[in-house]
This record gives C-alpha cells, sequence and structure tokens, in this order.
C-alpha cells in the first residue's frame, strides 16, 4: 500500500475517534444538565407528598412483589421478612423458588410457617413446570407470601411464573437478596397513578450499594463507606449512572433499561408482550424495550418513569472475578436485546426511541467498549510506527482523565445536593480521591469485561448467567 | 519572569488545536478544584445545617409539648403558656427556624387527634404562622405557593378559603392539586364543587388522595354526585363512581346503568364494578343481556367482582 492510502486511512481514524469523544462529551455534558434540571423539579414536587395518604386507602391498587430465588439458602428467610415489612396496605409477595438444590425451600417452610396448597395456574406465560407446587403460611401474619417451588428454568422463567400467578394490577419485579426501604412500593408506584395524559408502562428506582452497610431485621440502620476500593468504585460508578445518566433519559422519556434489582410494571402490558424472554441473559433490559416497541407499535402515548430515591440496596461484587462475570453478562444482555430489536435503530416510525435512545444504547453503550479497543490498538501501532505525535497525545489523554474525573465530582455534588446518604465524617474526603482514582482502578476491568461479554457473545453462544458470590447483607454489617 | 515568557511563547508557536487543548485542560483543572472545594464546602455547611436543625428540633419541640400540656380546663391561655408563644414567635421570624417549628408541627399533628390537635393547630395561628402562609401565597414560584396551601390545609386554616380557591384551576398541576385537597380536607363534600365544571383531568393519586380527606369524617353529609355521573370529564365519572361505591350510593343505579353505555372501557369496567358490588346478581342479569357489547377486561372484572 503507498504510503498515501496510508496516511488517509490514519487521517479517517484520526477524526472518527475524535467525532465519538466529542459526541460522548458532549452527551455527558447535556445528560448532566437535564438531570440536574429533573432532579430540582423532582425534589421541589415531592418535598410535602405524604405518602401515609396513600399508605392507609383501601383503594390502593394492588401489587405483587415477585422474587426469584435459586440457590439462595444462606439468606432466603431474613431477605422474604424484608420484602414483608413493607408500609404498602394493598400487597403480596411471591417467591419463586427456581429450582434451587439447597435447603431453600426447606427454610422457608419452617420459618414461615408454609403448607401445600392445591393452586391452579392461567399459564399466560409458558413456563417451566411445578417441582413441589405452591405453598401459602398457616400464620395469618404471613397471609400476603406465596412460596411457588418449580423447576429450574433461569430468573426470566422465575419472572414469567410469578407474573401468571399474581393476581395485582402491578407487579414489582426484584431480585430476592434486595433490600426495599419500607416505602419503596409507595413512592414506586406514584408515577403509575399520577398519569393522567399517558400511560405509566414501568418504573424503575435507583439501585445503591448496601456493602459494608448495617441491616438488623430487614432494615437499614447505617449507611456506611466500604473498605473494598472496588466498591467503593462501584458505588460511584452506580452514582454517575443513576443520578446523572437514568435521571436525564427519564427526563427525555428515553429509559430503556430498568434495573432487574428493582422495578415495577404494568402487569396487563408484560403480559400483553408476552412476558420475560427466557433466551436473554439481559431480561430487564429487554422487556423494557419490547413494552416501548409495543406501545410505539399501538401508537400509544407511554412513558417509562424513574424514580431518584435510594429505594433498594444491593450487595455489589467486591471482587474482580465476580465483576467481570456480571458485567460481561450485562454487555451480552445488552448486545442480544439491542440486536433483536434492530429493527426500531434509527427508524422514524418509533419516533424519539427509534431516533435518540437506541442510537444512543447502540453507540455509547454497545459499541463503545470495541471503539475504545480499536483506539488502544490504532494507539499501539502508532507507537510501534513511531507515528504519534506526543504533545497531542499528552494532552487527549489528560482531557479524557479530567472530563471523567469531572463527571464523577458532579454526580458527587449532586448526591450531595440531594440524597446525601454518605454523611459520616472522612468519608466526603475519600469520596473526592475515589473521583480522581476511579478511571484508573475501575474502569480497566469494565472495559476488558465488555470486551469479554463481546467475545463470548459471538465465540461463546452456550455461555449465560455468571455465579454471584453472595456474602449476605442480612446479618448485621456486611463487608 | 523568564519560564513565564517561555510558557508563553511556546504556547504561541504551538499548533491551534494544541492551543485549544491547552485551554480547556487549564479550564477543566479550575473547574475540577472549584468542585472539590464546593463539595468540601457544602458537606461543611450540611453539617452545620444538620446540627443547627438538631438544636431548633431540640429546643422547639420541647417548648411546644410544654405548651400542649400547661393549659388548664379554662378556655383562657395560662401565662407559661403566653410565655412559649413570646418565644416561638420569635422563632418564627428566621426561616430556617421557621421551616424546623412547622416540621415538628406537622409531624405532632401526624401523631395526635381530637383536642391535642385542635390545640395544635391553635398554636399554629397564634404564632403568627398562619399569616406567613398565607402571604406567600402571593409568591410567583410555584412551590412556595403549593407548600403554602399544604400548611393551611394540614393545620386546618379556614381564612385562607377565598385566597386559596384561586389556585383551584391553577395551571400548574401541583399548585391545583393541593388547593382542590385544601377545599376538600377542609369544607368535605361541599369543597367537591369543584368538580361541577372540572375541565382538566384528575389523576388517580390524586383521586386517592381526596377520597382519603373525605374518609376523615365521621358522619359525611354525602352531596349529590349524580351531575358528576353525567360528566364529560372522564376522570371526574371514575371519581364519582368510587363514590358511590364507597359511600353505597344506591340511589344512583340509573346513572351507573347509563355509564354501560359510555364510550370509554375505563368508565364501563368501573360501572361494572360498582353495580356489581351495590346490586349483586340483578347486575349480573342485565350484563348477560347485553354481554356481546363488553371487552375481554369487562369480563374480567365482573368475574373477579361476582
Amino acid at each position: 500500500m503507498e504510503s498515501s492510502t496510508i496516511k488517509i486511512i490514519l487521517e479517517v481514524f484520526h477524526y472518527l475517534f475524535f467525532i465519538c469523544s466529542f459526541l460522548a462529551i458532549l452527551s455527558y455534558i447535556l445528560l448532566s444538565i437535564i438531570s440536574a434540571r429533573e432532579t430540582i423539579e423532582y425534589v421541589k414536587k415531592n418535598s410535602f407528598v405524604n405518602y401515609k395518604h396513600i399508605l392507609s386507602s383501601p383503594i390502593s391498587p394492588s401489587i405483587t412483589i415477585i422474587a426469584p430465588a435459586y440457590n439462595e439458602s444462606l439468606n432466603v428467610v431474613e431477605n422474604v421478612r424484608s420484602l414483608l415489612s413493607n408500609h404498602y396496605p394493598n400487597y403480596n409477595v411471591i417467591i419463586v423458588n427456581d429450582g434451587s438444590s439447597d435447603d431453600s425451600l426447606e427454610k422457608l417452610i419452617e420459618a414461615y410457617d408454609l403448607e401445600y396448597v392445591d393452586y391452579e395456574v392461567d399459564e399466560k406465560v409458558k413456563t417451566q413446570p411445578f417441582r413441589k407446587g405452591v405453598f401459602k403460611s398457616k400464620n395469618p401474619a404471613f397471609e400476603k407470601l406465596i412460596v411457588v417451588d418449580k423447576e429450574n428454568g433461569g430468573k426470566a422463567d422465575a419472572l414469567n411464573m410469578g407474573l401468571n400467578i399474581s393476581d395485582s394490577k402491578y407487579v414489582a419485579c426484584i431480585d430476592v437478596d434486595c433490600l426495599l426501604l419500607e416505602d419503596a412500593l409507595q413512592k414506586m408506584i406514584k408515577p403509575f397513578l399520577e398519569a393522567t395524559d399517558h400511560k405509566v408502562i414501568a418504573a424503575g428506582g435507583v439501585i445503591r450499594i448496601a456493602n459494608s452497610c448495617v441491616i438488623k431485621g430487614g432494615k437499614l440502620i447505617e449507611v456506611n463507606l466500604p473498605k473494598n476500593l472496588l466498591v467503593q468504585a462501584q458505588i460511584l460508578e452506580y452514582l454517575r449512572a443513576f443520578l446523572l445518566g437514568r435521571m436525564a433519559w427519564s427526563r427525555l422519556n428515553g429509559l430503556l433499561v430498568i434495573s432487574g434489582a428493582f422495578g415495577i410494571f404494568d402487569k396487563y402490558i408484560a403480559l400483553e408482550v408476552g412476558g420475560y424472554d427466557t433466551n436473554t441473559v439481559g431480561e430487564d433490559m429487554e422487556i423494557i424495550v419490547r413494552m416501548r416497541r409495543h406501545m410505539e407499535e399501538k401508537n400509544e402515548k407511554y412513558k417509562v418513569a424513574y424514580i431518584p430515591d435510594p429505594l433498594c440496596w444491593t450487595e455489589a461484587p467486591d471482587n474482580y472475578k465476580t465483576l467481570i462475570s456480571q458485567r460481561n453478562r450485562w454487555t451480552r444482555g445488552t448486545i442480544e436485546t439491542l440486536r433483536k430489536h434492530r429493527k426500531i435503530a434509527f427508524n422514524k416510525n418509533y419516533g424519539k426511541f427509534g431516533l435518540i435512545s437506541y442510537p444512543y444504547w447502540l453507540i455509547f453503550e454497545r459499541l463503545a467498549p470495541i471503539i475504545e479497543l480499536v483506539g488502544l490498538l490504532y494507539f499501539g501501532i502508532l507507537i510501534a510506527f513511531n507515528l504519534v505525535h506526543w504533545e497531542y497525545a499528552v494532552l487527549f489523554i489528560a482531557l479524557a482523565y479530567l472530563f471523567s474525573v469531572l463527571f464523577s465530582l458532579v454526580a458527587l455534588f449532586s448526591e450531595e445536593l440531594t440524597y446525601n446518604q454518605y454523611k459520616k465524617k472522612g468519608v466526603g474526603i475519600k469520596l473526592i480521591l475515589l473521583c480522581i482514582i476511579e478511571p484508573i482502578i475501575l474502569h480497566p476491568v469494565i472495559l476488558y469485561a465488555a470486551i469479554r461479554g463481546n467475545i463470548d457473545y459471538y465465540f461463546n453462544k452456550t455461555k449465560k448467567w455468571g455465579a454471584m458470590e453472595r456474602k449476605g447483607m442480612s446479618s448485621g454489617e456486611t463487608n | 519572569m523568564h519560564i513565564y515568557d517561555y510558557i508563553v511563547g511556546a504556547f504561541q508557536e504551538a499548533p491551534f488545536l494544541i492551543q485549544i487543548s491547552l485551554v480547556v485542560v487549564v479550564a477543566m483543572i479550575i473547574t475540577i478544584v472549584i468542585l472539590i472545594i464546593g463539595l468540601r464546602a457544602t458537606r461543611s455547611l450540611l453539617k452545620i445545617k444538620d446540627k443547627e436543625i438538631a438544636n431548633y428540633k431540640t429546643q422547639y419541640e420541647a417548648l411546644i409539648v410544654d405548651f400542649l400540656y400547661s393549659g388548664d380546663d379554662s378556655d383562657e391561655m395560662s401565662k407559661s403558656q403566653r410565655s412559649i408563644i413570646i418565644k416561638l414567635k420569635s422563632g418564627v421570624r428566621i426561616p430556617s427556624r421557621q421551616k424546623s417549628i412547622i416540621t415538628i408541627l406537622s409531624s405532632l399533628m401526624d401523631e395526635v387527634s381530637g383536642e391535642m390537635s385542635d390545640d395544635i393547630k391553635s398554636l399554629y395561628r397564634k404564632t403568627g404562622l398562619a399569616g406567613h402562609a398565607r402571604h406567600r401565597l402571593k409568591s410567583k414560584k410555584w412551590h412556595i405557593v403549593t407548600k403554602a396551601i399544604w400548611e393551611l390545609r394540614q393545620f386546618g386554616v379556614y381564612e385562607g378559603q377565598e385566597e386559596v380557591s384561586k389556585f383551584i384551576t391553577h395551571h400548574k398541576r401541583e399548585v391545583r392539586k393541593e388547593a382542590q385537597l385544601y377545599t376538600v380536607d377542609l369544607f368535605k363534600f361541599e369543597g367537591l364543587s369543584f368538580l361541577d365544571d372540572l375541565e382538566l383531568p384528575l389523576s388517580e393519586w390524586h383521586q386517592l388522595q381526596l377520597l382519603e380527606a373525605l374518609m376523615t369524617e365521621g358522619n359525611p353529609k354525602i352531596c349529590d354526585i349524580k351531575p358528576w355521573l353525567r360528566s364529560p370529564n372522564v376522570s371526574v365519572i371514575l371519581f364519582a363512581i368510587k363514590l358511590a361505591k364507597i359511600y353505597n350510593q344506591f340511589e344512583v343505579k340509573e346513572e351507573l346503568i347509563s355509564l354501560l353505555a359510555h364510550p370509554n372501557k375505563e368508565v364501563r369496567s368501573a360501572a361494572i364494578s360498582v353495580l356489581n358490588d351495590l346490586f349483586g346478581y340483578e347486575t349480573e342479569e342485565l350484563l348477560q343481556l347485553s354481554k356481546d357489547a363488553f371487552s375481554y377486561e369487562e369480563v374480567h372484572v365482573r368475574t373477579a367482582e361476582l
């Protein structure tokens, strides 16, 4: 190849990377501004809402909490107790024991005085069959609890079983190991009931990291910053994602994902679209995209709502292996969902969904790690051939790094001014230092996991869910 | 000076892109430093504020509780109560203290009832807080007006009715919701008259709040809900159906039956549900006659109810 051709190729690469970086930075700035406006509005609107009004109302709409459990024997009894202590007046809890090989079911039977009940399921969505069937408590104190024991079919299949059994108008799908605050359901149901000129099809909440927090009797007693640097870095990452990213996308009605850890759905619409997809590891994102697509095709006004209050607390991976496995799965889930619904991409028939949300996810979530990897390889080639203009390179790396720090600091500022969860002395300086080192300690791992996710998606089709090792957060302080 | 000249010279000789990037890098570093200082200052300020609020809480909570328990059987205020009011009045003049006093009174209102609740309402007026809230109704900021209406409702300030009624059709949803809640909470069924010509929709959340406000009355004097069942506003019809169900309004049977032919599916479903509730199998016969006119969901509602 002639040297002039190589030069042109290199120039093209230069401009492509420059445009990508510029667009990414611009989008982050815009999202920050939008989220700030939305947060201020939300705080103003909710500063005098008395949730006690809906608390005692006998006509509050019913909600079913569906919590799939697979080999959760360690914490299942305490976690269910936490789910049963919610303040909402009209709800029940369905625990779907998804073919666990441990003694989860036996522990639940003993702790909650469960007995087998003859139960006929209206199978609106096909699922794996019952194993031992449906159990209810003999103790009236646990009348809200239903335990279903079924053959293993994965998380999506277990959630579908819950959808089949629920007789409520709304379903809250959560991970059984999550800790829900007592007023979580009241706050989450509000957007559904407030809408007048559109239908709210789903609502998601902020997920907070519970490692090191003090939890007693299924209640969050004290919020602490964990000692583990990896978990600390994830706290910052979650603050950025939930307080800035999702808040802004909620304002634009462009949310494509509600965390599988906690979300509420309009059950009729969830069933209308066929429930959760059992053939993906990203079922939480896939069902939202499918529900949105369904509403767009029906030409009905709708919204996916988002509540920024810290209502759901969960345990984050505290070692690289588990974190990589988790992020690998998230990447595969994103690829599967975007591929399955590629018809939406840049399709004006789907409005903002097809022209803004989907392309954003495609470029800045799906393709971002690949673009970054190509960039790194390209940089390596330039170094090898001694073609690097170091004054440019150093400045651009500094720009990228400084922007990352700046964005984290803005997220931290937003947290301090709104929910201010990390109040303890000395934590403030630690969080600021974290903003400075987080791009070095967490980002490379996330990039590696995303690349592995891509490789596994294309070359290792048999890979499904990775195991999440639980340390447990129900007995006092977690690690 | 020598280094400065060297840096300026190097900057001027650098390519344009480098110059821009350098400016952005310096701007970012300055912004980061400002943010870090701002964050530290914000945390310190928040801590001071938290401490201050805790102090006010201890101080004023004790005073308010003293006030509530230092009254005698006569209608007149005791000497110690009068001195407490003077102390609270001086606190009310300072915005941060005023906020703390309102928070304490409000949380006490949620915990007590009867005579004690009346005493709190009276204290709210005597400390001048009611006047402050009514003054805030003139604000141009919607959230300040909404908060003021909320206070007048919470502490049962009937004198604010005329000023608050102006906000019943306010363009900002939060303001008009709070104004409507005020009239219903304070004047019960009489306060529902705004439904007569309401054009904007009532959200389900708001309907729940209105019903809650109505339910606090022991012997409700239920007004005629028939006009609302014939309203052109679907949300008003749905609300009236809920009233019919909760307050067993057997006399609106004809109106409910006519709603079975309403073009809105939600209204039809709600009408079936309440007819089932009030008239049971009588409704079943009626529905059998026109079952082809109903959708799956409506039949589902009927089946579930029966």
